[in-house]
């Protein structure tokens, strides 16, 4: 008979896994909140707006064969945009919802590919309109090639910001300054891996090449401390940190812009996995609350499997090899083929994933968070955005002797509205642990559902489709 | 060697465990109480309910616990010091009849409820419906109103004890911390306890459908069991549902919140104790929401959640000492929150001051299940 894969997710690792798995002859249905595929990274705009060019010719490449190669299955793929899959059950029961129905899938395997999203430092003016973090500011440019902002200023840790500094300029934007939080020699630390990784490290220094041809100031251990502005923003400061990420007084300089873009590295959306109650590891450089998982991505609940950078944050070119992988492993009944036999066949997606992952974990520390970083949020800060909770609140909260994310949630609401924690949850986290030596930090327990349905969707739902 | 030694070891840190503690404290005997919780803050199912209060009940003895404890919630703020506040909310409280049967018997308990004081009203339909304009008609036939009702916050009240209790230097609140083992011997309590045992000279078990497994292995028992409920958020609206609802029928509850969130417990025959969502859980309660009340359909969830409540044979609280000397029982019976005011100042009088004068109290002891005469609130299980 055969067999029913649902992959969650339609950025590299979903289109890889999508994509071997329907050739392995699975029956495969695609699951994306997007209205088209690619996820954040090949994130595609409407058609009518034409191909970007603001990225390097190699990631347009890379872009375009794995749309292609999913292209090519596509007749075999069910694939489904604009689905948000609300719930997933220890069962094996996935929700989803489509604007006004919805659905209850109850597939042999599920592969979750549902990537990151970034993580936030709240510190003074953070909520400021004009405020955004960098992949959304890329967002906006790739999906509706529109300039977030006249006047940008560029901040955060790891590769984005510099990608994102580079694109803003060849969009023709205007880039007042490039803040790092670390310098990028550190990358340079490890010649074997930058060799295995040359291919992305080239691509790395022409977008230097970009921002230093335009002049952009480039500020090495700086951070942004202080956004101002009341309707609009209108200026950032900027301040000197040490290596602990303590700011060094006296060293701070005000730039006017109207966009300050941030990236502090990335959670991982692992809702669903720890939702279903799969076992979870924290690993706060790689994603924060990762769900466990073996080379083939199998979680440890059977059936549920995982991919690409939910399952730790490693780049799209590990995404991808990873998909491969894992959509491979999902297409076949479990232990019918052993671990030897299903590695010997994967041989060249295993190694390529090997070879990527080594560039990946050389360049990890570029994304590491120093401890310090987290006194940018001041009492006054707002921490939690969908119910204005401050730290002063959660202080108090920490005071009184409530020492869980869950107790703290019960007591100040933080993580209870919209977005259910995805913004907050790991800044709460990391604010607990720095304010009263909480650690290690417990998740806050996930519930249905992940995004909003109506009841009239739950109400027009269909029943169970065994696939 | 001696363990540490308290006065009154009270299992079980929800409202009824905090609020026996803090009446207990104010009494200022100069016992020592210790509270332990094996889970940790709002945990179990003080922190998972509906948030609402009634006094429309039919049962002088229902009536009595709520009226005691409303006076309580509304002067809370002072007594416990807490100047955050409660998110009390008397927006009232309407009970919805969808057959004659139960409009009937709503209509029966208006005069018990009278006599008591209770400023409660028979609505029409129509009546019902102008009060909240989003009411289905399917078989709406009447309500019951009673304007002094409300809803208060589970989790401010909770922190709110909590806060107090742990201002008293003769109170101690451990929370993640279990019962392994309680035995008595000459006369007084050994308990082993996550993190060290204690001995208690009284113990109080306030862990609702748990209480059996800690009083088995000392021969006693208690009637009561575990109900599983399940509740729904929704995104924040502009106001829809003034009062509480709760329809018989339906077996739901709905309370719109004051930063427009509507949340809605729903009753459904389940055993067992797990606070897990459960897959099938929506399908079931969104087609009864949406009869309730039709504009919902249009209404994004936000969230759900589960909790466990308790029953009795009769639905009622069991409060008292139970063949055990020296070892007490407060189960709530699934109104918890609402009746934790009364019901911590009764165990402070029967725990600390040996006073069993209390009429209630005679009432809902553990031993009136031998007698077989079961006592029946008729404003419960109208299905």
């Amino acid at each position: 008979m055969q067999r029913s894969i649902v992959v969650v997710g339609a950025g590299p690792a979903g289109l890889a896994a999508a994509t071997e798995a329907a050739t392995r002859g699975a029956h495969v249905t695609l699951l994306d909140e997007a209205a088209r595929p690619g996820g954040q990274i090949y994130r595609q705009a409407h058609s009518a707006l034409g191909d970007s060019e603001y990225a390097e010719a190699g990631e347009r490449a890379r872009k375009h064969d794995i749309l292609a190669r999913f292209q090519s299955v596509a007749s075999r793929v069910d694939y489904r945009p604009d689905a948000n899959v609300y719930a997933l059950f220890g069962n094996g029961e996935l929700h989803v919802a489509y604007g006004a129905g919805s659905e209850v899938l109850r597939p042999d395997a599920i592969v979750l590919a549902t990537g990151v999203r970034e993580m936030a430092i709240p510190f003074p003016g953070w909520t400021t309109p004009g405020v955004m973090f960098a992949g959304g500011a890329q967002a906006v440019l790739k999906s509706q090639r529109v300039l977030p902002g006249k006047r940008a200023v560029i901040a955060g840790c790891g590769p984005l910001p510099i990608v994102v500094a580079a694109q803003l300029l060849r969009a023709g934007g205007d880039v007042a300054a490039l803040a790092s939080l670390r310098p990028l020699r550190e990358m340079l630390g490890n010649p074997r891996a930058l060799w295995q990784g040359r291919q992305i490290f080239y691509e790395g220094l022409r977008y230097l090449r970009t921002i230093r041809r335009a002049g952009v100031a480039q500020l090495s251990a700086h951070v942004p401390i202080r956004a101002i502005g009341t309707e609009r923003l209108e200026a950032v400061v900027l301040a000197r940190v040490d290596a602990g990420g303590h700011v060094v007084p006296g060293a701070e300089r005000e730039i006017a812009c109207d966009l300050l873009a941030v990236n502090y590295g990335f959670a991982a959306n692992s809702e669903l996995a720890a939702m279903a109650g799969a076992e979870l590891r924290f690993d706060a450089d790689r994603g924060g609350w990762l769900p466990a998982s073996d080379e083939f991505g199998r979680t440890s609940i059977s059936g549920l499997f995982v991919a690409g950078d939910v399952a730790a944050v490693r780049g799209a070119l590990v995404a991808e090899a990873e998909g491969q992988i894992v959509g491979a492993a999902a297409a076949v009944p479990p232990k019918s083929i052993g671990d030897a036999t299903m590695t010997a066949a994967l041989r060249t997606a295993l190694g390529r994933r090997q070879r990527h992952q080594a560039f990946q974990t050389a360049v990890r520390t570029t994304l590491r968070v120093p401890r310090g970083l987290w006194n940018l949020t001041t009492d006054d800060t707002v921490v939690c955005r969908c119910e204005n909770v401050k730290l002063r609140d959660i202080r108090s909260a920490l005071d009184a002797g409530h020492s869980s994310l869950n107790a703290v949630k019960r007591n100040v609401r933080s993580g209870m509205g919209w977005c259910g924690g995805r913004t907050c949850l790991r800044a709460v986290a990391a604010l607990s642990e720095l304010h009263a030596g909480i650690a290690p930090p417990v998740i806050m327990t996930p519930r249905p559902m992940v995004r909003p349905i109506t009841f009239g969707a739950v109400v027009a739902q269909k029943k169970a489709v065994d696939a | 060697m001696s363990l540490p030694a308290v006065d009154v070891l009270i299992v079980g840190a929800g409202a009824y465990g905090l609020s026996s503690a803090w009446w207990m404290a104010k009494r200022q005997s100069g016992a020592r109480i210790l509270v332990v919780d094996e889970g940790e803050f709002a945990s179990g199912a003080s922190g998972r309910n509906g948030a609402g209060f009634r006094m429309q009940w039919g049962l002088e003895l229902n009536i009595r616990l709520c009226q005691e404890s409303l006076r309580f919630f509304e002067t809370a703020v002072d007594q416990l010091d807490y100047p955050q506040g409660l998110e009390l909310k008397q927006d009232g409280y309407l009970v919805l009849a969808h057959s004659d049967k139960a409009f009937a018997t709503l209509d029966s308990v208006l005069p018990t409820q009278h006599r008591l004081g209770v400023p409660s009203e028979l609505l029409d339909a129509d009546e019902c419906v102008r009060m909240v304009p989003g009411l289905g008609r399917n078989r709406l036939v009447g309500g019951s109103f009673c304007g002094k009702d409300g809803s208060i916050s589970p989790f401010r009240l909770l922190d709110a004890l909590l806060r107090a209790c742990r201002r008293d230097p003769n109170v101690e609140v451990r929370y993640r911390t279990r019962v392994e083992r309680l035995e008595k011997s000459n006369g007084s309590f050994q308990v082993s306890l996550t993190g060290g045992p204690v001995e208690a000279k009284r113990v109080l078990l306030c862990t609702d459908w748990a209480v059996p497994q800690l009083l088995a292995p000392l021969g006693a028992e208690v009637p009561v069991v575990s109900l599983p409920k399940e509740a729904i958020v929704t995104v924040p609206r502009a106001q829809m549902v003034k009062p509480i609802l709760v329809s018989l029928e339906h077996h739901i509850s709905v309370n719109q919140v004051d930063r427009g969130s509507i949340v809605f417990v729903v009753a459904r025959p389940r055993e067992g104790t797990s606070i897990e969502s459960t897959p099938d859980f929506l399908a079931y309660a969104a087609p009864k929401i949406t009869d309730l009340l039709p504009p919902m359909a249009d209404v994004p969830i936000l969230r759900t959640w589960g909790g466990v409540s308790s029953v009795t044979p009769d639905m009622q609280p069991i409060l008292g000492e139970t063949e055990v000397e020296g070892l007490y029982v407060a189960v709530s019976s699934f109104r918890g929150l609402m009746t934790s005011p009364a019901v911590g100042r009764m165990m402070a009088d029967l725990v600390i001051d040996n006073d069993t004068n209390d009429p209630i109290l005679a009432q809902l002891g553990p031993r009136r299940f031998k007698t077989g005469e079961l006592i029946v609130e008729p404003l419960l299980n109208q299905a």
